[in-house]
């Protein structure tokens, strides 16, 4: 390296520390390259250069123009990465506040269940929620007279009774929508229905008004391993693995046989103790009620126009506000705050 | 929360002692085991409480096992599922069939005391039975009875009431004490009551009754008992009572009910009798009473035993095939591993081929009455767990695809909405009347509960506004800024028919009503719905409230937006302010200004200062570019409109 060009470097690199905005790197950058620049007049100079030696001369020049535009060019990304000065800001002052709304966390319960659901095929039906007795009862093998049906288990609404359906009532379950199903679609069936329920309760363990959600499964052949297999299924796919189930015996009028379905306990990791002396407060000696199923009764059917001999199904049941507050280990000390509506408790979903 | 499917609430839990259970039941399982294996295929023992050298079971019992709900029913249970989990169990002695009315009849005792007993009406009682004893000495009960009562939850009284509850419990029986001595003429009559009639029960309350009442009253008219519910006041078993009668009685279960839940009277009693209890059972219950009575108030039977039972119940007969078994359960299960199974539970089964025709024990007569009842007994007891789990393969069907292409909007809008800030809401489907009149709607329109437990939900909304004011209100003060939506259904009267029920969206806020406005716009934008016009929108109390037909406007929804070619010639922006008025309303400004401007692109509000409005036009041509002076003249145009 010539003298010439270790100079200009070494002058050049000088000026660039001294640098700290693009405005100086500007003026800087046209002190060496404009049309009157450093390097073109040091170009210029090739004209008293001796004939033999200048061609290396010029090469020398070539180099320096390089090494010159990479010297800037590094400086200017290095600028560029740089917040201006007078304009830092502390990068650990939280960013702009996004609106913040909130879904009721029935919904999201709602919306998994529909997912896990739609992936082994059921599709989502909606059934009327003011339902003829028929529907509620009759047609679920509840006779008149059956005391799911009195004044104290149901509401009734205050209008003329139908001539063939009964009177009118808010439908206590789901399974009103089973005989609907089977009318509207015959067989097979492959049926969730999501829904609102009511029964005239209201006190910290119950509102008047809860949600459920009803799968039904009809077709040739279809027995308790199924229903069995499905409810395990939900359970893996909506509480996560490592949760045990068990069926239990039960009765229901439009299932039969009838089953209770427990899940074990997440918070006692199903021992149904905290520790050695304290019992879990969650659970029952390590299960916790998902709620009722069962293979869809006969007389359901025949209700349904399916032909019992033929077909065959299975039903369960659930309380969504339920599962949902078993899947985050909830236990809220009065259930009426669900429907209060306080932006205290929305606003946590 | 236990409230689930179907009619659970029906259900009652009991509570019995592992060391009563053992005096019917001889076995090497442990209490826990016991837990264990009854819950998987019998009643569910939901809790073991060890208790001094006892341990407490507290047992649901299923609405249509009331058979089962007492030691002894647990013990017959026990003896049938604990041998399929490899552990001893056997019956030390079938109470039902060792105690008869026979036996406490024998010739020594005297049997001339008066006692007269009458059924007044068909079908109140399937069967009444009592005796009286005389010579009872009042006192304390034995020390282990006091000890099991007390940890059962039973309060113990003296000797005589401490029996009629142990009875209860053991065999699960309810039955009642008189004090033979204050039964006017001896004579007991069994009725419906009238409405308005009065009985004082034990308690000391005086009952009002609805009427149709099952009650019993003596010769003098007295009512001495609230049947089935709880005993009279009149008639009880006090420290001075020498002479007892022992009734035992199985009720009409519906009206049971109904008076227990109409007076507010829930005994356990009533809890039993409503569940319908099986007739035979009186008899061994009524001689195990007397048995009791004898060993431990002195008590010696002074009357012939009376039975009034007029249809005495005859073994009910059901055939099954085999393979139909199977097929539900869904496992290869042997017939005679079915016949064990069956004969464990107290069935007679004979064997026919393929078809097994079997016999139904009273205690579950009411219980079991198509063969999938049979299914369940076989099914429960070779266990649900050693059952293979299955998803079926389902085969294509008619999905409901209107209700899915709805889901799918409707939770696009609810995101949508979350992320503008909003909270989502759930109100009741019924409000009150107030709330209706308050916001100048008549309840008339309305559904009402025939039998609403508050106020507060009396009638079907058929509007959403009113409750999402209501929840502005009552969040005052906890944020600055509430802003609330809710998509429910709404439920429409209709003549004659089911209510016309129609999910709407409604938000309320206490932001300004641009902000309102902007929210909706957002959304329809969202849903891809182009054409859309403001209606009224709701505002008092510095809240702003609207409410739309969601289903009618998903009916517009696309999943995307239709496309439209980039123009590629150039666009010229022109800014133009005025000043707002009730005569130049910005939507006729615009709507107007593209009817004068074939080149207008656009009109955005850009700023709003007090009444001056900033609007910012953009001009092009579909097929060329245009000039800035072209766009000016455009603007000149639109200028005089403003």
């Amino acid at each position: 390296m010539s003298d010439i060009q270790e100079g200009t470097i070494n002058a050049l690199k000088k000026e660039l520390t001294a640098t700290s905005t693009s405005a100086q790197l500007d003026s800087l950058t046209s002190k060496y390259f404009s049309r009157k620049g450093i390097l073109n007049d040091l170009f210029s100079k090739i004209n008293s250069v001796p004939a033999d030696e200048k061609q290396a001369y010029g090469k020398e020049m070539n180099t320096l123009k390089a090494q010159a535009e990479t010297l800037i060019e590094k400086k200017r990304v290095e600028l560029s990465k740089k917040p201006r000065k007078g304009t830092w800001v502390d990068p650990t002052l939280p960013g702009d506040t996004l609106p913040k709304g909130s879904l009721h966390f029935v919904t999201y319960a709602i919306e998994e269940i529909t997912r896990i659901f739609e992936r082994i095929g059921f599709s989502r039906a909606s059934y009327p929620e003011v339902e003829w007795e028929y529907f509620s009862f009759e047609s679920l093998n509840m006779p008149p007279g059956h005391p799911a049906r009195d004044d104290f288990e149901t509401f009734f609404i205050d209008e003329k009774s139908h001539s063939k359906y009964g009177r009118m009532v808010l439908t206590p379950h789901t399974s009103s929508g089973q005989i609907r199903e089977m009318m509207r679609v015959g067989v097979p069936i492959a049926m969730i229905n999501i829904a609102k329920t009511y029964r005239p309760n209201w006190d910290v363990s119950h509102t008047p008004m809860f949600h459920q959600f009803e799968g039904l499964c009809i077709d040739r052949g279809i027995n308790i391993t199924n229903l069995k297999g499905t409810i395990e299924y939900f359970m893996t796919s909506f509480f996560g693995e490592g949760r045990k189930m068990r069926l239990r015996p039960y009765h229901f009028q439009f299932t039969e046989p009838s089953f209770e379905v427990d899940v074990s306990c997440d918070i006692c990791d199903g021992s149904g103790m905290i520790d050695s002396k304290t019992k879990c407060r969650l659970c029952k000696s390590g299960w916790l009620e998902l709620g009722g199923a069962g293979m869809v009764h006969p007389n359901v059917l025949k209700e349904g126009g399916i032909d019992s001999e033929e077909y065959s199904g299975w039903a369960f049941g659930f309380g969504i506000e339920r599962v949902f507050m078993m899947k985050q280990g909830l236990k809220l000390d009065d259930l009426r705050t669900v429907y209060e509506n306080d932006v205290r408790f929305l606003e946590q979903f | 929360m236990t409230r689930g499917y179907g009619n659970e609430k029906r259900n009652m839990n009991i509570k019995i002692t592992y060391n009563w259970l053992l005096e019917y039941l001889q076995t090497d399982a442990d209490p826990y085991e016991i837990q264990k294996y009854l819950s998987l295929c019998g009643p569910s023992i939901e809790r073991v409480e060890k208790m001094d050298d006892d341990f407490v079971f507290d047992i649901e019992i299923t609405s249509n096992r009331v058979d089962s709900a007492s030691v002894f029913g647990i013990a017959q249970e026990c003896a049938a599922i604990l041998p399929t989990f490899g552990k001893k169990a056997i019956l030390k002695i079938n109470t039902l069939e060792r105690y008869t009315f026979k036996e406490i009849h024998g010739d020594s005792a005297r049997h001339d005391v008066e006692l007269e007993i009458k059924i007044l009406g068909d079908n109140l009682a399937s069967r009444v039975s009592a005796v009286v004893l005389s010579n009872i000495e009042i006192g304390e009960s034995p020390q282990f009875m006091k000890d099991r009562l007390a940890m059962c939850d039973t309060k113990s009284i003296n000797n005589v009431v401490d029996i009629s509850n142990y009875l209860m419990l053991a065999l699960g029986q309810p039955n009642h004490t008189f004090d033979y001595d204050k039964i006017k003429d001896h004579t007991l009559s069994i009725r419906e009551s009238k409405k308005g009639e009065k009985v004082k029960t034990l308690d000391e309350k005086v009952i009002e009754l609805p009427g149709g009442d099952i009650v019993i009253e003596d010769g003098s008219g007295n009512l001495t008992d609230l049947a089935g519910i709880m005993g009279g006041y009149d008639s009880m078993v006090t420290s001075a009572t020498k002479n007892v009668l022992l009734l035992l009685e199985t009720y009409d279960p519906a009206k049971i009910r109904k008076t227990s839940m109409t007076t507010g009277q829930r005994t356990v009693a009533a809890t039993y009798f409503e569940k319908g209890l099986d007739p035979q059972r009186i008899e061994p219950t009524l001689a195990y009473g007397v048995e009791l009575l004898e060993k431990y108030c002195g008590g010696q039977i002074v009357s012939r035993v009376i039975d009034v039972y007029p249809k005495p119940v005859k073994p009910k007969i059901i055939s099954v095939s085999v393979m139909n078994i199977e097929t539900l359960i869904g496992a290869p299960i042997e017939t005679a591993t079915m016949r064990e199974i069956l004969e464990n539970l107290g069935f007679s089964v004979t064997v026919h081929g393929g078809e097994i025709e079997v016999t139904v024990p009273s205690y579950r007569a009411a219980d079991i009455e198509v063969w999938q009842d049979i299914a369940e007994e076989v099914a429960r007891m070779y266990g649900y767990h050693n059952l293979k789990s299955i998803v079926q393969s389902t085969r294509s069907q008619n999905r409901n695809t209107a209700q899915e292409n709805y889901d799918k909007y409707e939770l696009r809008a609810k995101y949508f909405l979350k992320h503008a800030g909003l909270c989502e809401v759930y109100n009741y489907s019924m409000i009150s009347k107030k709330m209706i009149e308050k916001f100048g709607f008549d309840p008339k329109d309305h559904l009402k509960l025939q039998n609403t437990i508050s106020q507060n939900i009396e009638y079907m909304r058929i509007h959403l506004v009113p409750s999402l004011v209501e929840n502005i209100l009552q969040n005052k003060g906890k944020r600055d800024d509430l802003s609330f939506f809710e998509i429910a259904k709404t439920y429409k009267k209709r003549v004659g028919d089911l209510p016309e029920e129609t999910r709407y969206l409604a938000i309320a806020t206490n932001q300004s009503y641009s902000w309102l406005k902007g929210v909706l716009a957002g959304l329809f934008k969202e849903l891809n719905i182009d054409e859309y016009s403001f209606g009224e929108v709701e505002k008092n109390d510095d809240i702003c409230a609207f409410e739309l037909d969601f289903e009618e406007l998903i009916e517009s929804a696309r999943p995307i937006p239709s496309y439209r070619p980039i123009n590629p010639y150039s666009v010229v922006k022109l800014d133009l302010t005025y000043t707002t008025d009730p005569k130049h309303l910005f939507e006729n400004i615009k709507s107007k200004a593209f009817k004068v401007s074939p080149l207008l692109l656009s009109v955005d509000v850009i700023s709003t200062f007090k009444n001056k409005v900033t609007l910012r036009f953009e001009f092009a041509a579909k097929d060329r570019n245009i000039t800035e002076k072209e766009a000016k003249e455009e603007l000149e145009k639109i200028k005089e409109l403003v």
